[in-house]
């Protein structure tokens, strides 16, 4: 009899399970069957050859054809308005051009208007979801066509300082843009990003709705359609992100001899780890701190705006030499973010011994400048701590998309920030 | 009187022969009276005769090279005197008189009974065996010197591997790099070797390394200052400078070294061959490196030497003073961003 027990109960559970995919399964079909007609496909074709440069997907807001998208769906004709061209393509497979209205860099967002009368739309609004609640992604995976995918909403991240939902949910290349919705229909948040095993991010969609509404009551602050202002709203957002970093209290981590800096933010995450061991005649201890913030800059440059990392190595089994050696290995390693031609300059850099007040250290500066967003730079300063021969910190604070203002800033307090224990 | 022929073949080895009956053939062929083992002379080359005189005479039999005499080509015949002296290819020929005084012997000391004290030595003979005896034991030093040499570079590499080495096995890299080094420098100058036994008879191989061992130790050396030189003063472009004048001295010393040991060159020509090579090469690697600074690349360059200093009289700036660092990048950047 004992051994039965657990039969049955697999069994059990076996049934309950099925009975419960069936009713999620009418769930699902039938959330699809009534709003797949208001979401399409974005996509952005070079005008030249007619070619598919990006696809995206989007949804219908208003009855006058408004339409709700990420912004990197559609940067590239920001970038390059001559030369491309952006259309929607519905679920009947009509294609209709539609043009950019506004975007929001910093969520990722973008409405775009068009010619088209909607037989139906969303409505922009709060709604009410807590942890566990089932939502419906919709969106066109990798151009296969519209499909629906099921997930669980999770809160919002704790780690950033723009608000993102946390989707467990398999979000795939080409859903950006598209609704994540609950079973009513209520849009919840904006498809926008993945990690890869369902780790799926949302835009929340009160973001969406203030950029409705700066597009359809513009007032005084009309909302960004040039370059030239999506560098703004880039300069703006690092700005408020960066001018008092580490001004005022700042927490400092202590790593062997060396007091550093950590959580340049409440919404930065730090980690370390060490690597010793018996076939290494040195340790070595990385401490790293990172949001989960980032931006779409532009074609596959997306970024954090600041990354902190020390690496502290120590030794009792190497002399001086051997140990600089592999000090200065360590320090010209190269960990800067990378980039593309079309986007940024090569790096220049600049290399000085300098004594802050109570330590003397080599540091480098390199900097390169973003071509086309107005005076945005990426910086990255490395700072190798001198005066022990069996122990130093290679400390790393990279800046990217921010002023030079800010790079100078920052760099300048980092510098000063840095001591002995 | 007779003439007597001492010849200098390629590589420096001298015959001596009396020139009895004439006419005397030359050249490479086996049929001469004279067989010299020099690639640049014809299988017949040249004949001593008598003209209408009686008074002895060279002539050239319609070889590729001639005759040459002071960088020029001889023609028709050329009268013979003693101290006449007559190139042909790499062969010296030098004419001169049978009654010409020759030093003499040199005591063996291992052999030879002890020879009577000479009554009176003239201070010439004196001097020129003082010489000789000099050049012996020159030579067997220079070989040790070479040997020596050679064993210090290659002791030198393998400490520099081990002091730059970070790992567990360190002994064993060193030994590596060591071992790795000296068959790189036995390949390089067994080439060189080659040439030599082509061009001057003689392989001179230890004589090579050699050359080639100094080079790498002063590479080695400047490796080492410059990485110090760039730790102090990261800014100074001086650094750059002198690498490039330094790189070019010691290419241009490691072709004229081998070239001193491979060919019948003059001093003066090995160098300017040696500078000619460099100098091709540098300006070969300062295109590549131009081009190359005009690429994008996302990669940065930048000097990232440590060195185990930190005391106070370590050159250092102000962080007010790396501000200004920072400007002078803006300034670059944002000129590369204008293009």
């Amino acid at each position: 009899m004992s051994s039965a027990r657990p039969l049955l109960l697999a069994a059990l559970l076996v049934w309950t399970g099925d009975a419960f995919a069936q009713a999620r399964s009418v769930a699902t079909s039938d959330v699809f069957s009534r709003f797949a007609d208001r979401v399409v496909k974005i996509q952005v074709v070079e005008t030249g050859s007619a070619a598919k440069a990006t696809i995206g997907s989007g949804f219908f807001v208003s009855e006058r054809g408004h339409l709700v998208t990420n912004y990197h769906v559609i940067s590239k004709l920001i970038h390059d308005p001559d030369r491309y061209r952006a259309e929607l393509i519905d679920v009947g497979g009509t294609v209709e051009p539609v043009e950019v209205l506004g975007v929001d860099v910093v969520h990722d967002l973008a409405v775009l208007g068009s010619e088209v009368q909607p037989r139906a739309h969303f409505s922009l609004g709060a709604a009410s979801v807590v942890q566990g609640n089932r939502l419906y992604s919709l969106g066109h995976p990798e151009d296969l066509g519209l499909s629906i995918v099921e997930g669980t909403y999770n809160g919002l991240l704790p780690h950033t300082r723009h608000p993102r939902i946390h989707l467990t949910g398999s979000l795939n290349p080409g859903m950006s843009g598209g609704p994540t919705i609950s079973e009513d229909g209520r849009v919840i948040g904006i498809n926008v990003a993945t990690a890869g095993n369902q780790l799926s991010f949302l835009v929340p969609v009160d973001r969406a709705e203030a950029l409705l509404g700066r597009v359809l009551t513009p007032g005084d602050q009309p909302p960004a359609r040039t370059l030239e202002e999506v560098g703004r709203q880039l300069r703006d957002h690092q700005d408020a992100y960066l001018r008092d970093m580490f001004a005022g209290k700042t927490k400092m981590v202590d790593l062997g001899p060396y007091r550093l800096i950590t959580e340049p933010a409440p919404f930065f995450r730090c980690w370390a780890d060490a690597t010793r061991g018996q076939e290494l005649p040195y340790e070595k201890i990385r401490h790293h701190c990172s949001t989960d913030d980032y931006l779409f800059i532009a074609g596959d440059q997306s970024t954090g705006v600041v990354d902190v990392e020390h690496e502290m190595i120590s030794t009792k089994r190497l002399n001086p030499s051997q140990f600089f050696s592999l000090y200065t290995s360590v320090f010209a390693d190269d960990n800067t973010p990378s980039g593309r031609e079309e986007h940024v300059t090569s790096w220049r850099c600049g290399t000085r011994n300098v004594r802050n007040a109570s330590l003397p250290m080599r540091a480098v500066l390199c900097l390169r400048r973003y071509r086309k967003l107005g005076e945005l730079y990426d910086g990255v300063l490395k700072v190798a701590v001198l005066g022990r021969d069996d122990s130093g910190v290679v400390s790393t604070l990279t800046m990217s998309g921010v002023t030079f203002e800010n790079v100078d800033r920052l760099a300048r307090r980092y510098l000063e920030r840095i001591s002995w224990r | 009187m007779a003439m007597i022929l001492e010849i200098v073949h390629p590589g420096g080895a001298r015959t001596w022969h009396r020139l009895g009956d004439v006419p005397v053939t030359m050249g490479r062929g086996f049929g001469n009276d004279l067989i010299l083992d020099d690639p640049y002379v014809d299988a017949r080359h040249a004949r001593i005769a008598l003209d209408e005189s009686g008074a002895p005479v060279i002539e050239d039999l319609g070889s590729v090279n001639g005759l040459i005499a002071d960088h020029a080509r001889l023609s028709g015949r050329v009268a013979l005197r003693p101290g006449t002296e007559i190139r042909i290819g790499r062969t010296m020929l030098r004419f001169r008189d049978s009654e010409d005084p020759v030093s003499p012997a040199i005591v063996d000391a291992v052999t030879a009974p002890a020879p009577p004290a000479p009554v009176v030595q003239p201070a010439a003979q004196l001097r020129r065996r003082a010489r000789v005896r000099a050049t012996i034991a020159r030579s067997a030093r220079t070989t040790w010197a070479r040997l020596l040499t050679v064993a210090a570079t290659v002791l030198a590499i393998a400490l520099y591997s081990w002091l730059s080495n970070s790992e567990r096995s360190g002994a064993s890299e060193a030994l590596d790099a060591a071992l790795r080094f000296s068959a790189l420098l036995a390949v390089w100058a067994g080439v060189w070797a080659v040439a030599s036994r082509v061009s001057v008879q003689r392989f001179h191989f230890v004589a090579h390394m050699a050359v080639a061992a100094v080079v790498a130790l002063g590479g080695l050396a400047w490796t080492m200052t410059a990485e110090w030189l760039s730790f102090f003063f990261p800014d100074a472009s001086l650094s750059d400078a002198l690498s490039v004048g330094i790189g070019l001295f010691m290419l241009a010393a490691l072709v004229a070294g081998h070239l001193s040991l491979a060919t019948g060159f003059s001093r003066a020509r090995q160098w300017r061959t040696g500078f000619v090579v460099a100098g091709v090469a540098l300006l070969i690697g300062g295109l590549v490196a131009i081009t190359e600074e005009d690429a994008f690349t996302d990669v940065p360059t930048f000097s990232g030497v440590v060195k185990p200093v930190g005391s106070d009289w370590l050159p250092t700036a102000t962080v007010e003073e790396f501000g200004s660092v920072m400007e002078t990048l803006k300034e670059q950047v944002d000129e590369m961003a204008k293009q």
